[in-house]
């Protein structure tokens, strides 16, 4: 105990802070890159899925089983298929990219399947209605069901993304420099285990906690209706 | 660059994947129900009457779910051998699924008590129901069906997550393919083939879980 103690103020160096900023830094842009490039791109998977006629069945079926397939594939495998995949054909592809491809084909498959659900929410009459207006399928789309779908959408993709924080912690694997492999480095580096890994493990809950009560806030304020909504002054 | 795709030397080594495979059903299986127990009883800690119990259980939940269970893992594998606590690889990462389990378990089954509403047991009590079987026909039957297809589904992502125990070396599905992987350079093939096992594992449970759900408390079943 006094060893780890001791080694306190040689941990807490300038350099090191310095160090694990970065690496947060680094946790966070994976985050959002990926999860955000692969929520547009389940709108994509999304429509593709629930484009009608016979002539799209063979997408509908690429569609179905790419989301039903990527979602019971651990992330880890998903991160060393695109790693391999991308080395076999580029040569020196950037370690950064690789990982933020492998995150964004596991978050669209996710996401699909959560704005699925938030497109089905919306009653069907709506839907029907709009074609007897004579709304085309993207007028449809953008100006009737995803207006009304925000609020079922919204929340859990929030809750994925900020769980997604956590699973990049793997991604360390494939060699990109985030907060779990820098971790390691000060472990190898001689630093006590108790210290580097309570101390990663701390700054992953301060990115990881604030972002989840904001989810929850939302969820809580976007289930109340608008009319509903407490207002703060009225006109 | 041309790449030949060559499945022939990793299906050649199936029997080791399939034992791989066993191993990672064995941990999830390990993790899950070692790990409800603790769950159950965080949650009941939850909510509860006593402040403090209420507090302790929601700080170690919050915790627990804001931290990836990797690094719970490191910590417990490269952190505890220097207070003389040495763990087996195997058992670092069982203790890292058991208590993810504890953690993210009390926040599925508190939501079950939550769904049970004063209503309910106060027609229960009005039919006549004594305390106790208040407890077995009307409590626990309509907790277990909200908290079924919630257990369930963290039962896959559970299975899905035992992969990481390849980073100790534990050879389990993902291990063994990554050994496969560097005795014959065949990564791509031998990740897919892996990936093709993850699937069908995790698919078929799905598939039992939901014909078990059916038969035995009436949860209507739901693969898609």
């Amino acid at each position: 105990m006094e060893q780890i103690l001791g080694q306190l103020p040689d941990f807490l160096s300038a350099n090191n802070i310095a160090f694990l900023a970065q690496a947060m830094a680094m946790t966070l842009a994976l985050t959002f890159a990926g999860c955000g490039l692969g929520f547009i791109l389940a709108f994509i998977v999304v429509y593709i899925r629930q484009t009608p006629g016979l002539w799209a069945l063979p997408f509908r079926l690429l569609a179905i089983l790419y989301v039903e397939s990527f979602r019971r594939i651990p992330f880890l495998v998903t991160a060393f298929l695109v790693l391999f995949f991308i080395a076999a054909f580029i040569k020196n592809a950037s370690l950064f990219l690789i990982a933020v491809i492998a995150i964004c084909l596991y978050a669209t498959a996710f996401s699909a399947d959560i704005i699925r659900g938030g497109f089905e929410s919306v009653p069907r009459h709506q839907i029907e209605t709009a074609q007897a207006l004579n709304f085309s399928r993207w007028q449809t789309l953008t100006q009737v069901i995803i207006p009304q779908s925000w609020p079922v959408i919204l929340p859990p993709a929030m809750v994925f993304m900020v769980a997604f924080i956590k699973d990049t912690a793997l991604v360390g694997q494939i060699g990109v420099f985030e907060l779990a492999f820098r971790g390691r480095e000060l472990n190898n580096k001689g630093f006590s285990g108790i210290l580097v890994f309570g101390t990663i493990a701390f700054l992953y809950f301060v990115m990881s906690y604030p972002l989840t009560r904001f989810g929850q806030w939302l969820e809580k304020r976007l289930a109340t209706p608008r009319s509903q909504r407490p207002v703060g002054k009225l006109r | 660059m041309i790449y030949t795709f060559q499945f022939g030397v990793i299906f050649g080594r199936m029997p080791e994947l399939l034992q791989g495979a066993a191993l990672t059903l064995e941990l999830a299986m390990l993790g899950f129900w070692l790990g409800l127990a603790p769950a159950l009883a965080l949650a009941a800690m939850r909510s509860s009457r006593s402040a403090i119990a209420r507090r302790l259980a929601g700080a170690y939940v919050t915790f627990l779910t804001n931290t990836p269970v990797l690094i719970h893992v490191y910590f417990m594998y490269y952190g505890l051998p220097e207070i003389g606590i040495y763990l087996d690889k195997h058992l670092a990462v069982i203790i890292g699924l058991i208590t993810a389990t504890s953690a993210y378990g009390c926040e599925i089954m508190r939501a079950g008590f939550l769904s049970v509403r004063q209503t309910e047991i106060e027609a229960a009590e009005t039919l006549g129901f004594s305390r106790l079987q208040q407890i077995w026909f009307v409590i626990v039957p309509h907790i277990v069906r909200t908290v079924y297809p919630a257990l369930a589904n963290y039962f896959i992502i559970l299975t899905l997550s035992t992969s990481m125990a390849m980073i100790f070396g534990v050879n389990e599905l993902l291990g063994t393919a990554y050994n496969i992987a560097s005795d014959n350079y065949r990564h791509i093939e031998a990740f897919t083939v892996a990936a093709g096992i993850y699937i069908v594992i995790t698919f078929a449970a799905t598939l039992s879980l939901a014909f078990i759900g059916q038969w035995a408390f009436r949860v209507k079943a739901k693969i898609f």
